[in-house]
């Protein structure tokens, strides 16, 4: 009997070239790194260093150029339903009301589920996220948080052992943005799924990662750190003086992998 | 105060195009307001109608042949042939003919377009002859349907399907061509194969730009259907129009073209119905 790796995805000398009008441009060079099951890890970078191409790869949306991507020791060779995907812009379908939106990835298994099972497994995900009030309503009747609320409920329902999300809070206020990052760590912690969470908003980084990869603007990886700070993180907790001071301290921290490779391409330019 | 607000024209001075929003609100208050406002749409068809009779009574048509083109020559004639049940007697045929090629159009068409718009390979195969044929009045294809079908029935029904099954094709192709390649991946991601992606996202995205092919094939379909029907068939609309003429009938040939107008009209409502009714919108 084997026993079980705490790696869920592994990635190893991942490189993805692309070819735009006869030049080759490099999203990502040599990176590697490991996802932990039940963890919560924040990619972050500058725009335009390869962070949503990773999470494709990941998702086997794309193929790296050259490397290995293995999920559970098995090489990524396409999408899967093992890997939910929360896009950059969600991606409700708008002919459909928010339930039946949810109940779309029932309707791709042959699992024999009736339609009263259906709907009540969707209302689950959907009470889950609090919009268990507007399961009726089509997605254009919906605010920015509700069609986010809405992609997440549609993505949980597919029981992912993985949640791949491409800056899925990019364009919320930031009430709602708040809102939504205790929720994804209220459904993290309950639904024991392991997260990697794309974005350019470090504050976000700090409050939701366990450990933070940050790439370079060449594609390369910076660092991987790991996020020291003490759980809970979001609500009363971050007015604590002491646990404010550290937040700080790590986001610093981050903050001058960061500069470090700006400072770097400055100087090589100059 | 304005006692008309619709007839005064849009204008570009800020200030007077105020003016004309102020006075439309005010008026576009209740059932009332919404009849004042719709009977616009009526009083053109009465402003053409006498418009029409005007011109016969000036014998504009000819001296011996304004009479027969009045529009109330027409409508007596219309009366006479809804009596005496000619009417019914080739509107149906032509109905039921139209009906048909369409039905067979939509089946033969649908599955064409949604394949060709998602298989890139399958739109280059089809693009140039899907152009090219398109391009050919089926009325060309007269000889060549009356050479395999015969005259009769299945060589109209034939020419008219050949016409419909081109909007319908390239409408559907083009809506399942545009489907947001962001809903195909999270269908891929949520584990679907390309039969669940097509049945639960590239089809149902297609349907407003399916219904607007259905529109466009109704309405060419209804164009090609008078001359079609003037191929050795005996009944239906294109042939009334004929034979009236050998009888001298010209208020009945009139009365024909209203009918065709008409119903053509008709199927053109029922067709924006079902879009508005079946569209979805972003």
């Amino acid at each position: 009997m084997t026993t079980e790796s705490p790696v869920l995805i592994s990635l190893r000398q991942v490189s993805k070239t692309y070819r735009k009008n006869g030049r080759e441009f490099h999203a990502l060079r040599d990176c590697s790194f490991d996802v932990m099951k039940n963890e919560f890890l924040v990619i972050v970078g500058p725009t335009g260093c390869g962070k949503s191409t990773l999470l494709n790869l990941m998702a086997g949306l794309d193929f790296p150029t050259s490397g290995t991507i293995l999920l559970e020791g098995e090489p990524v060779t396409g999408p899967g339903a093992d890997r939910g995907v929360i896009f950059q812009e969600y991606a409700l379908l708008p002919w459909r009301s928010v339930l039946k939106n949810v109940e779309l990835g029932f309707e791709f298994r042959k699992n024999g589920m009736n339609q009263r099972e259906r709907e009540d497994e969707a209302m689950k995900y959907l009470d889950m996220v609090g919009l268990g009030y507007a399961v009726k309503k089509h997605p254009g009747e919906l605010s920015g948080g509700m069609k986010r609320r809405a992609s997440l409920a549609m993505i949980l329902a597919i029981k992912p052992v993985i949640l791949l999300m491409d800056g899925a809070f990019n364009a919320l206020d930031s009430k709602t943005k708040m809102t939504m990052h205790q929720e994804i760590t209220r459904i993290w912690e309950t639904e024991k799924n392991t997260v990697v969470f794309v974005t350019s908003d470090l504050d976000e980084a700090v409050k939701l990662a366990d450990r933070i990869v940050v790439l370079n603007r060449d594609g390369s990886i910076a660092s991987v750190l790991r996020n020291e700070l003490p759980r809970p993180r979001l609500g009363s907790a971050a007015r604590d003086l002491d646990f404010h001071h550290r937040f700080i301290g790590f986001r610093e921290t981050v903050m001058n992998v960061i500069k470090k490779d700006a400072g770097l391409r400055t100087c090589a330019i100059s | 105060m304005l006692l008309f607000p619709g007839i005064y024209p849009k204008t570009i001075f800020p200030e007077v195009m105020a003016k004309q929003n102020d006075t439309r609100q005010k008026n576009s208050n209740g059932l009332m307001a919404l009849v004042a406002d719709r009977s616009f749409y009526v009083l053109g068809v009465i402003l053409f109608m006498i418009v029409w009779q005007i011109a016969a009574s000036l014998k504009l048509f000819g001296a011996d042949f304004s009479e027969a083109f009045s529009p109330l020559a027409a409508i007596l004639a219309l009366i006479e042939m809804i009596k005496n049940g000619e009417l019914i007697h080739h509107a149906l045929p032509s109905l039921r003919r139209v009906l048909v090629s369409l039905s067979l159009a939509v089946v033969v068409a649908l599955p064409i377009g949604v394949l060709v718009g998602y298989f890139r390979r399958i739109e280059q195969l089809t693009y140039v002859v899907f152009q090219f044929m398109r391009m050919i009045s089926p009325l060309a294809w007269m000889p060549i349907a009356i050479i395999i079908f015969g005259v009769g029935d299945v060589s109209v029904v034939f020419l008219l399907w050949l016409v419909a099954i081109w909007p319908l094709i390239l409408n559907t192709s083009h809506g399942a061509g545009r489907v947001s390649p962001l809903w195909v991946n999270m269908a891929k991601t949520m584990g679907a194969l390309d039969m669940g992606i097509l049945r639960k996202v590239i089809i149902p995205a297609a349907v407003p730009d399916m219904l607007t092919g259905l529109r466009l094939a109704v309405g060419v379909s209804w164009i090609i259907l008078v001359p079609a029907e003037m191929l050795g068939v005996s009944d239906g609309l294109g042939y009334f129009i004929l034979d009236t003429r050998d009888r001298f009938r010209y208020d009945q040939l009139m009365a024909t073209i209203m009918v065709i107008g008409m119903i053509g009209y008709l199927l053109d409502s029922a067709n924006r119905w079902l879009i508005s009714k079946f569209s979805w919108k972003i």
